[in-house]
């Protein structure tokens, strides 16, 4: 018999949840910066240098924000998809594919559009990128309503099937392929007309970029949805119980596709604007968002406001090795890998202990 | 030209072992109920932990020991998590292979920097004991003893281990029981088993059969660290597809391996076989490399859609997969 | 007497709510005792206690004599106790014979033992069933797979048998063939204690019953030596005045009339059987029945979220039969149904109140968003007028407590302005104030000339709450009295399936005078 008993805390206080997660964050940075000192590197110096992602004493300053802003645009816009998705308990971790295809499709758009006004295309690269990702996103949550095959091993395959469309695409030199450079013998991405460039306000040598302002209001859109709608409403109700949601009425199947629709189109608009402020697609286009948007997501526990703060730590810490790897040779960009496991595996940690409770279990008082 | 397809049944066994060890481990783990998608993570853990120690004790053995180990002890941090924690299992899992991934690269970046460097295989008594052993008689057969007895001995392991697990799972006792927490874990429950010990055992056990294959890539990767390719490379992933393909039996994850290597082997040696053979497999070619890397993915994909089509009944996908069991929840 | 199992002053609370208080119960060696009390009376509780799910609060049990202690479901089976399930805890996809070696002890550590199988046949032979052992638990009838349950504690040895239910779910020659087996397992030595609702069965197997009624231990006749009707009256108790009011309205006109209804539950049994009845405004129609006669089924039904397999409803003149929920609901037809677990339908529990509020009419507002503000005005409402206890509107449901959570549903129902109200089990688990505060709104309601099907477990507050009473047994029409003209005695034999006035004194109950129905689709 178990004399120890975990029971769900009645109550979850913000503010518990806030001091344990607070307490899981500064053990992962500790167990960093064991790793780190173990490596012969100073800590302190290392993570200054981290988080103020090279930015002091370098006159190319912008430059650094404008890095940080093109890995933070993708990701932020990722991982509110995911969120909608998992809110309805649908686990779409095919983040990567659906951004894949999303970039595909754009690019077709811009390697196509010399000469066009640059407003058009990067709005047509938008829409293509966002109708072919959201049908295919349609098309696996309809096999799970309808037949219930498991959206999580779906995703998944897609990921690595789009995986290898975008490498055949990149090292097949062929008369069709305008995806590649006509001027190389290798096969090497070519990079777009102007017409598919993105564009943005220029403010002293800074550049910001549409794309930055075009996430900045999709999470205030996306908060309203979530929040405010009569959709978002029912995205609730179908995560918190599918048999509620029957019973009110609601077409369960219905919401469950446009929900789909909308989270996978929205990692193809993720996918357009990175393609289009990269000016190019790559294989590694990704930067691998479909895997870490579900990290932000759950970090974030499906919270916008969260998931925006979180996307911004986030990017900080992965652009921050970028930044800090010159300086620092014996470590690359996936010390931030690390560190995100180490974060996200604390914060579960954390969570658990915010939630629950150890109690002694009352023993039976025999007559 | 016989040489040709010689080669190539050799290579289908020596390139793609590793498949089996990443699917049997899987399978062990799902059998008891848990989805674990840190393959990847896991394997890449137990590769780099196995490699440097068994490289500095220049012994198989205690590599294999050791990465078996470091992988469960991955496993220990999923069950913790999942089982103790109750915490979602797809992201854990994913976590794990993020993690997994990042410390291969951090662990061989911070070496190959430092002074003493990344240790090397070659010509070393390690290297020596991965190599193919001789097998008086049976290595000798032409033809048949280079493609099937001319392998080193983790490669007879690994075939080892996905039987002997058939029989655990088919035969005994605890493999009765832990097919039934995959089940109905509430059923197994209520007749007196463990359910989260037999959890926490299987899905250590698992996970460090994982790490021996990915010992086994690294050591087939002669040793040698790259700083942009992961020495597993997406294997784990395509065991965790083979899974699937299999239909959760060790027996058939043998065969699975066998057609996913074919597959892997024709993108390898396609050139080779066409040169051999022009007017027979010519054609080949003309399939671009790409298709058979996405190959298994697509197959499990189709089988994942028409087994939902067909009577669930067939199946043998555990009923209780990727959900977290809780007692209080009767 | 030697008694295989003694219980002394067992207690046991969840919560605020007493199942069992000062338990005494003994089943003596070789015989069958029967347990017999309403739904909630707390059976199930205390023949937990024995297999080991719950421990008790207070109180000693005792096997041959010796005092124990049952901490697990593994001491229970130490001890030579079996118990099988209402709800079956089998592996679907395993054979009948891997069921039963999971949980074999002593039986080969880690390779099945040899005489695993001649073992199991030679236990299934001795009582007389007739399994095939090969046979998947998917491929099973029910009672096949509640064969396959005896058979299993049998071979772990138990010889303290108990069956919660177990004719629940049978034919009337599978319960004969059942039945056949207990007498036989008797004979062998074991002892057998046997949760059921039917009386008839009752007398046919038991050698004593033991009666429970709320909680409280009645007392333990000998089967012989009494009949039907005592029992019914040890069971029911006798008639408590309740201080419920019963306003007297003018009844209306049928609001909604059901005729001929059959509907299968989910194991495609059947569950209704050709059910007629009618509600009219201005009346409470209360149901009763033992637990699981089709009372589930029937509310689904009427809200559209079950398909019927035969007959007609009609709510004020149209068929609602086909209608999607949504229909249904805008139709003036509500159901609010508390399942055992009080969460399950109706409400989103992560959803604050608010949130719950809306969930059936959020689409009516007009434009894109959902109207929260009138809704918080709405939560704020019911808040006042149900008296419900909570921080604020926007508190998630699931942090309430149970009254206050039933509160929340049914003050929703209410809100909408049906003109009929369908609402099972609304004081499940309540205390007293909380119960009386609901039978007020339903009085308000009734007061309005809403008509109100009140699905119930309670005698004594059906007869002081309801107009009419209507009883079903295993789905099919017993009877509907008249409150006031009726005894608790009456209802306890026509829910035991005893008594059928559905066909008295050449008038049909069911059939309303005034039907909306014309008599061709009365027949149809």
């Amino acid at each position: 018999m178990r004399r120890y008993h975990l029971v769900r805390r009645a109550d979850a206080k913000l503010n518990r949840t806030l001091i344990y997660y607070a307490i899981g964050l500064l053990v992962s940075l500790t167990i960093g910066a064991i790793l780190l000192w173990a490596l012969g590197i100073n800590p302190f110096q290392y993570y200054g240098k981290m988080l103020t992602i090279g930015l002091v004493g370098n006159k190319y300053g912008y430059k650094s924000i404008e890095g940080l802003l093109k890995v933070f645009v993708p990701l932020l816009i990722t991982s509110l998809a995911l969120s909608l998705s998992f809110k309805m308990r649908f686990w779409n971790i095919g983040g990567e594919g659906e951004f894949l295809i999303g970039a595909i499709c754009a690019s077709i758009v811009a390697f196509n559009s010399s000469g066009m006004p640059n407003f058009v295309t990067v709005v047509l690269m938008c829409l293509a990128a966002m109708i072919s990702s959201g049908i295919i996103g349609v098309a696996i949550a309809a096999l799970k309503v309808k037949f219930n095959t498991n959206e999580t091993l779906m995703t998944l395959m897609l990921n690595y099937i789009m995986l290898y469309v975008i490498r055949y695409i990149g090292d097949t030199k062929a008369d069709w392929n305008f995806f590649l450079r006509e001027d190389s013998e290798r096969p090497i991405f070519g990079s777009f007309p102007e017409s598919a460039m993105m564009g943005g306000i220029p403010l002293g040598k800074f550049k910001l970029l549409w794309a930055v302002i075009i996430a900045v209001l999709l999470t205030a859109i996306v908060y309203i949805y979530l929040k405010y709608t009569k959709h978002g409403y029912e995205i609730s109700v179908v995560g918190d119980s599918a048999a509620t949601a029957k019973y009110a009425g609601m077409g369960v199947g219905k919401i469950v596709l446009r929900t789909m629709f909308i989270s996978s189109a929205l990692i193809g608009l993720a996918a357009a604007l990175a393609v289009s402020s990269a000016g190019t697609i790559s294989d590694t286009i990704t930067n691998d968002v479909g895997w870490t948007g579900i990290i932000v997501a759950w970090l974030s526990k499906l919270s916008v406001p969260a998931v925006f703060v979180t996307a911004i730590l986030i990017s900080i810490l992965q652009y921050g090795c970028q930044a800090a790897a010159t300086q620092y040779p014996a470590i690359d960009v996936n010390f931030a890998d690390l560190l995100q496991g180490i974060i996200l595996f604390s914060v579960l940690v954390a969570d658990f202990a915010a939630n629950f409770r150890l109690i002694k279990k009352e023993d039976a008082k025999n007559a | 030209m016989l040489d040709v397809l010689t080669l190539f049944l050799f290579n289908i066994i020596v390139y793609n072992i590793p498949l089996l060890y990443g699917t049997t481990g899987e399978i062990m783990i799902e059998k008891s109920g848990s989805l674990n998608l840190g393959v990847e993570g896991t394997m890449a853990i137990g590769a780099v932990a196995g490699y440097l120690v068994g490289a500095r004790c220049d012994n198989l053995f205690i590599a294999c020991v050791v990465s078996f180990i470091a992988s469960g002890l991955v496993g220990l941090l999923f069950s913790f998590l999942t089982v103790t924690l109750q915490a979602n299992q797809n992201v854990t899992g994913l976590t794990i292979t993020t993690f997994g991934v990042a410390f291969y690269y951090f662990v061989g970046n911070a070496l190959s920097n430092s002074p003493e460097g990344w240790p090397k295989l070659s010509g070393t008594r390690l290297d020596a004991q991965s190599q193919a052993i001789h097998i008086p008689g049976l290595s000798d057969i032409p033809f048949i003893g280079k493609a099937f007895f001319s392998h080193g001995i983790l490669v007879y392991a690994g075939i080892l281990i996905a039987v002997l697990m058939w029989l655990y799972f088919k035969k005994t006792v605890p493999g009765l029981k832990l097919r039934a927490i995959g089940e109905n874990p509430a059923a197994a429950d209520s007749l007196g088993v463990n359910v989260a010990l037999y959890k926490y055992a299987h899905i250590i056990v698992g996970s460090g059969i994982m790490g021996l294959g990915g010992l086994y890539m690294g050591l087939n990767m002669g040793g040698t660290f790259e700083g942009s390719n992961c020495w597993i490379n997406g294997y784990g992933w395509i065991s965790i597809a083979l899974v699937i393909f299999a239909n959760w039996s060790p027996a058939k994850a043998i065969l699975g391996t066998f057609l996913f290597g074919f597959f892997n082997t024709l993108r390898v040696q396609n050139a080779a076989l066409a040169y051999a053979f022009p007017n027979a497999l010519g054609w080949l070619t003309k399939i671009p490399s790409h298709f058979f890397s996405a190959l298994p993915f697509i197959i499990t994909l189709i089988v994942l859609i028409t087994s939902s089509l067909t009577a669930k009944g067939k199946s043998g996908e555990p009923q209780a997969i990727g959900r977290n069991y809780y007692r209080e929840d009767r | 007497m030697e008694y295989a199992i003694e219980l002394k002053g067992i207690s046991k609370s969840f919560g605020p709510v007493a199942a069992n208080k000062n338990i005494n119960l003994s089943l003596a060696k070789g015989e069958i005792l029967a347990l017999l009390g309403e739904n909630g009376s707390g059976k199930t509780t205390l023949m937990n206690m024995l297999s080991g799910i719950y421990m008790p609060d207070s109180g000693s049990i005792f096997i041959d004599g010796k005092k124990v202690e049952i901490n697990s479901p593994e001491d229970s089976g130490k001890l030579g106790i079996g118990m099988v399930h209402q709800h079956f805890k089998l592996v679907e996809r395993f054979t009948a014979l891997e069921n039963i070696r999971i949980g074999m002890r002593g039986e080969g550590r880690f390779f099945h033992g040899a005489e695993v199988r001649k073992k199991i046949e030679e236990t299934a032979a001795k009582f007389g069933f007739d399994i095939d052992l090969d046979k998947k638990v998917s491929n099973m009838a029910v009672s096949e797979k509640q064969t396959l349950e005896i058979l299993k504690v049998l071979c772990y040895g138990a010889r303290i048998i108990i069956l919660d239910e177990p004719t629940a779910v049978l034919t009337v020659q599978e319960i004969e063939k059942l039945f056949n087996v207990l007498r036989k397992m008797k004979e062998e030595g074991h002892s057998i204690i046997i949760i059921t609702h039917k009386l008839n069965e009752v007398m046919a197997i038991s050698d004593r019953v033991a009666v429970l009624r709320h909680g409280d231990y009645i007392g333990t006749v000998v089967t012989k030596e009494t009949d039907e009707k005592t029992l019914t009256e040890l069971m029911v108790g006798r008639k408590i005045t309740l201080n419920i009011d019963r306003p007297i309205i003018e009844k209306t006109h049928p609001l909604l009339e059901i005729r001929d209804l059959t509907i299968k539950n989910d194991e495609g049994a059947t569950a209704i059987d050709h059910i007629n009845f009618y509600i009219r405004g201005g009346e409470i129609l209360g149901v009763a029945g033992i637990a699981g006669s089709g009372q589930k089924e029937l509310c689904e039904a009427i809200a559209g979220l079950r398909k019927i397999e035969e007959g007609q409803m009609i709510h004020e003149g149209e068929s609602i039969v086909g209608m999607s929920p949504k229909k249904i609901l805008e139709h003036g037809v509500s159901m609010s149904f508390i399942p055992e677990d009080r969460l399950g339908m109706g409400l989103a529990p992560s959803l604050s109140i608010t949130d719950n509020m809306i969930l059936k009419n959020y689409n009516e507002s007009k434009g894109l968003f959902v109207d929260r503000k009138s809704a918080r005005e709405e939560a704020q409402k019911v808040i006042d007028k149900l008296e419900i206890i909570t921080p604020s509107t926007e508190t998630p449901v699931r942090r309430l407590s149970g009254g206050n959570v039933q509160k929340v549903l049914l003050g929703r129902e209410i809100k909408s302005g049906p003109n009929v109200l369908i609402t099972a089990y609304p004081v499940r688990g309540l205390d007293i104030n909380s119960s009386y505060t609901i039978y007020n709104i339903l009085n308000e309601e009734k007061k309005k000339g809403v008509g109100i099907l009140f699905v119930g477990e309670d005698l004594d507050v059906m007869l002081s709450l309801c107009d009419k009473i209507m009883v079903i047994c295993h789905g099919r029409l017993q009877g509907v009295v008249n409150s006031d003209h009726t005894t608790k005695e009456e209802i306890g034999l026509m829910m035991t399936g005893t008594l059928n006035i559905v066909n008295k004194e050449g008038k049909t109950d069911g059939i309303a005078k005034d039907s909306a129905f014309t008599d061709e689709e009365g027949k149809a």
